[in-house]
């Protein structure tokens, strides 16, 4: 199920730090399973948009998940500090599959690891349409592959 | 802005039918119980959008019972029918609230995930 061994900082080339907020406690005083897939979705877009030059208003293209997952080892909780890590583990024509690990402070070992595909879309006909090419130059730029 | 609902929601609706499942059916009191479950594992496949303010229903079934852990497989509906809009698991470990180490499902509580399998 979890057994494999925890993620590590090497295994990503683009970090983002974020700051855990009070209200992302739960009833066990640490950090709830649902916000984890919040900081999923907050590394992945802002690098769409400061990377790949994405404009979630205008562009004809959007990206949509289609499956998402995540694996939690170790609790983190508010006002921890974390580090979301990002790389791009399959590159396809017409999807991406993002793996992102949750980093707590500086530690090396992952707290949390998982993925998230996107599926590029026209946002018209909502019909999967090939990766676009600013996305796919920056999707070159951190794809690690085994 | 994009007229569906976030993917990060879908796992809000996966954790209230797994929460209250857990509480009315299972008994569980999340902060009296000594051995209480942790999230381990969750996974959403989305393939629909839903779009508020559409009604939506979820659906549990157990998948799995381990020695500490029990999967939930789960499904959430639309109102257009009966192809769910997105379909997903979510792992449950009982764990010493304490120590944190797992500890084997109490008896009661497997009886119940036997009877929902």
């Amino acid at each position: 199920m979890s057994n494999q061994q925890p993620e590590t900082r090497d295994q990503y080339p683009h970090f983002m730090t974020l700051q855990t907020r009070w209200m992302d406690n739960d009833i066990y005083g640490h950090i709830n399973n649902v916000t984890y897939y919040s900081y999923f979705d907050t590394v992945v877009n802002s690098f769409l948009i400061d990377e790949g030059g994405f404009d979630p208003q205008g562009d004809k293209v959007i990206g949509v998940a289609v499956e998402t997952m995540c694996s939690f080892k170790k609790s983190i909780a508010f006002p921890d500090p974390i580090d979301a890590g990002l790389r791009v583990g399959k590159l396809g024509r017409t999807s991406v599959r993002y793996e992102v690990g949750i980093f707590r402070g500086d530690e090396t070992e992952a707290s949390a690891s998982g993925y998230f595909v996107h599926v590029f879309v026209d946002r018209a006909t909502n019909q999967p349409v090939p990766i676009p090419r600013s996305f796919h130059a920056a999707f070159e730029r951190i794809l690690v592959t085994d | 802005m994009l007229c569906h609902v976030n993917n990060v929601a879908y796992f809000r609706y996966f954790e209230a039918i797994v929460v209250r499942f857990q509480m009315q059916e299972a008994g569980v009191d999340w902060l009296n119980d000594p051995i209480s479950p942790q999230a381990v594992e969750s996974v959403c496949r989305f393939h629909r959008p839903l779009s508020f303010p559409e009604t939506v229903e979820a659906g549990l079934r157990v998948e799995r019972i381990g020695n500490s852990s029990v999967t939930f497989a789960l499904a959430l509906f639309g109102e257009d029918g009966a192809t769910p809009a997105a379909t997903g698991h979510f792992v449950h470990v009982f764990v010493d609230g304490d120590t944190l180490k797992s500890q084997p499902i109490p008896e009661a509580k497997r009886k119940i995930f036997e009877k929902f399998s």
